[in-house]
């Protein structure tokens, strides 16, 4: 492993190496391409459409609508992180959303307090894991901890059970998670009968919406502050994602996992051949991948109030894919940071902003959001023959 | 490379200037601002609503903000936050379903904006103003006239009726208005003509025509003696004739084979089945009288600072049937735009 472990090291050194060298040819040009290439391109390009749009729209840099935008952004994050990681081996994971879904649903089934006949008694669950009295644990102040542990152990069996086909059965990704995907949507359906879980603890719904740190801005005029005025600031999504973010860039940058899976994703056979374990590596990043998506489950179930069978359906994998790959995640793998993915979901996040406060009609804004990450994938090619032939000079 | 430049900067220049620059110069300036954040239009009952709702708001000087979450109650829930932000006078949703809407009722009302609910009812009626037809009555009325139909036919041929009914997505308040009113219904008639109907056959169609579709092909394939088809919304008409065709089960009236046919919600392509012979009977939801129910109170609730009426307003619904289009046409929404049409354009 020290022998693979020096040569991922010297690849690593030598793109880092590749990637500061001074450029060629006249200043304008060497600026266009130091912006086009650096590892802030979404971040400036974030940046410069924000302060754009805000000078024609004033409601976008109003503090409430920023601090929404943030809170927007965390569940997003945390899928969109795990989603970064299976594309940089080379693959893709459509079932995160059903992922979602389902994660959804049995994290309610432990930690509901109290559930309608009216509405259960045609699931396969009532009577057992179901009752009027609730869910499994429901009034146990275990129901939470618990819950959340079901979520994400479930979460990540999905993830070892798309990594397994893949590997075991040399499946393409796209093919096993479009069936996992569609198994895990229709799976939850049928446990609930397409009902929703409501009656969820309130500690659970903090997790999704809960604020630690919230902040006034404005004089105190009187002894009462609207709810509408004080802006979330930390909050329980922000420490969750954030906290995941760190963790995924250091397994990303600092461990010899992360190299392996830039290794497999760059050419997995050669990769192979060095000793990397490739099987291993796939099988454990699309358990992550699953892990992630139980996490976003967690916020969004929390925020939205309860349980839901179709969590994660509709345009959500389109906003997911798109972040990562905004943030310069490539498409055929090797390439991709967390960094790059939380400028993305920052970038999405806002573009979706400022297409409302455009007052485009909202049949084009989902189109417009397909034109922008068909732009990313192309600029994202162009970087790419950039930097290759900057390696060759 | 010069070329990808110049490219890039003709991208950003058209998505950061012109189009902002555009919106900002055509956007009128009124007073009252409306949030109206809506699903998916995907059937005609929603494209009428949205098209009454808006045209009427804007039509009256109001700037409304349009949101489509997509069927995804937890974007409409980021919708409404960033409505919320922005400072809107009032706020009108079709949501997602009872659930959805009641967490969204409670994120407005404790910003102190008025909020009003179009036609999906939040689960719990007591915050907000909701406007929501009677589903049950409206769903009771046209299986009554179908059910008489069939009690005439099991009179002749002495033969049990065997009914089918397309369920909507349970999660959804007004499927389960519409499920229960058939039942209702059937289930009267049981008691007073034992034998009459059959154990209803169910089939799920989680208000999409392509679940729609499998599974009444499947449930025909299984019950191809069904008798009589009560569909949840007017807008699976289409798909139960695609499967009915080709068996030779799509007749009109008084033709033999005829399958007796109703359903809700009042749309032109029903006008058009009902006119043609096809579809017996549905029950109708006062689209136009729902619309201008909404917009009445939320303007009124803005107009008095009111920031957190709760209400229910009922429209009771009615059917139209085969014997009653002559005289009642012109009260049912999509025979108005079926008349001017709708199904043309």
């Amino acid at each position: 492993m020290s022998i693979l472990d020096d040569r991922l090291s010297s690849a690593h050194a030598l793109s880092q190496r590749q990637a500061t060298k001074p450029r060629s040819g006249p200043p304008i040009r060497r600026a266009i391409q130091d912006f086009l290439l650096s590892d802030y391109f979404v971040l400036y390009l974030t940046l410069f459409f924000f302060i754009t749009a805000a000078i024609f729209f004033p409601s976008l840099r109003n503090p409430g609508n920023i601090a929404n935008q943030l809170q927007n952004m965390w569940p997003l994050l945390a899928v969109a992180i795990g989603q970064t990681f299976v594309l940089i081996l080379g693959g893709i994971d459509l079932s995160v959303g059903a992922t979602m879904g389902i994660t959804s649903v049995v994290g309610a089934i432990v930690m509901a307090q109290t559930l309608d006949p009216s509405f259960f008694d045609r699931s396969p669950l009532w009577g057992t894991l179901m009752r009027p009295e609730g869910g499994v644990l429901a009034g146990s102040e275990w129901a939470v901890p618990v819950g959340v542990v079901v979520m994400l152990v479930t979460g990540t069996l999905i993830g070892f059970l798309n990594g397994y086909a893949i590997t075991r059965f040399n499946l393409a990704p796209f093919m096993v998670t479009l069936v996992t995907s569609t198994f895990f949507a229709a799976f939850a359906l049928w446990l609930t009968q397409s009902r929703n879980i409501s009656g969820l603890p309130e500690a659970f719904l903090n997790l999704g919406k809960g604020d630690i740190l919230s902040i006034y801005l404005g004089p105190k005029l009187t002894s009462d502050i609207a709810r509408r005025d004080i802006l979330s600031f930390i909050t329980y999504p922000f420490v969750i994602s954030v906290g995941l973010a760190f963790i995924s860039q250091f397994l990303l940058s600092r461990t010899v996992f992360g190299r392996q899976m830039f290794s497999i994703g760059t050419n997995r056979r050669a990769s192979e051949i060095s000793g990397v374990p490739g099987k291993s590596v796939i099988t454990r990043v699309y358990m992550f991948s699953g892990f992630c998506a139980a996490v976003a489950s967690i916020m969004y179930s929390g925020r939205i109030g309860f349980g839901q069978p179709s969590l994660g359906g509709g345009n959500l994998l389109l906003d997911v894919i798109g972040a990562a790959v905004i943030g310069g995640t490539s498409l055929f793998g090797g390439k991709g940071s967390v960094r790059g993915t939380f400028f993305g979901v920052a970038f999405f996040v806002l573009l979706s902003n400022i297409l409302n406060a455009m007052q485009l009609s909202p049949f084009v804004i989902d189109a417009v959001k397909g034109v922008i990450i068909l732009l990313a994938a192309l600029i994202d090619i162009t970087r790419t023959r950039l930097i290759n032939r900057e390696q060759r000079v | 490379m010069k070329r990808f430049s110049r490219k890039i900067s003709l991208v950003l220049f058209l998505a950061l200037v012109v189009f902002p620059l555009t919106f900002t110069i055509v956007s009128a300036q009124e007073d009252i601002t409306i949030c109206f954040g809506f699903q998916d239009l995907e059937t005609e009952f929603w494209v009428a609503g949205h098209r009454a709702i808006t045209d009427t708001l804007r039509e009256q000087g109001v700037e409304v903000l349009e949101y489509n979450a997509n069927e995804d109650p937890n974007r409409q829930l980021e919708q409404i936050r960033e409505c919320i932000a922005q400072g809107v006078d009032g706020i009108i949703i079709i949501p997602q379903d009872g659930d959805s809407a009641v967490t969204i009722i409670n994120e407005a009302q404790a910003a102190d904006i008025p909020i009003a609910v179009f036609n999906r009812p939040p689960n719990d009626l007591s915050r907000g103003i909701t406007v929501v037809a009677d589903n049950v009555s409206a769903t009771e009325q046209a299986v009554e006239f179908i059910a008489q139909k069939a009690l005439r036919q099991y009179e002749i041929t002495g033969e049990p009726i065997t009914p089918l009914i397309l369920v909507g997505a349970l999660q959804d308040t007004n499927a389960i208005g519409r499920r229960d009113g058939f039942y209702n219904v059937i289930n009267r008639y049981n008691e007073r003509y034992p034998g009459l109907f059959n154990t209803p056959i169910e089939v799920a169609t989680e208000w999409d025509a392509a679940t729609a579709l499998a599974n009444l092909e499947a449930a025909i394939t299984a019950n191809p003696n069904v008798d009589f088809i009560f569909t949840s919304s007017d807008f699976l008409f289409p798909t139960i004739r695609s499967v009915l065709e080709p068996r030779g089960m799509w007749q009109p009236m008084g033709t033999p084979g005829h399958v007796l046919l109703a359903g809700l919600d009042g749309d032109a392509t029903a006008c058009m089945l009902i006119d043609e012979g096809y579809v017996d009977g549905t029950g109708v939801q006062n689209l136009f009288l729902e619309a201008q129910l909404t917009l009445d109170r939320i303007l009124q609730a803005v107009a008095a600072g009111e920031t957190q009426p709760n209400e229910v307003l009922l429209d009771p619904g009615f059917a139209l049937t085969a014997g009653n289009i002559h005289f009642q046409r012109s009260d049912m929404w999509g025979c108005v735009l079926y008349d001017e049409g709708f199904l043309n354009q």
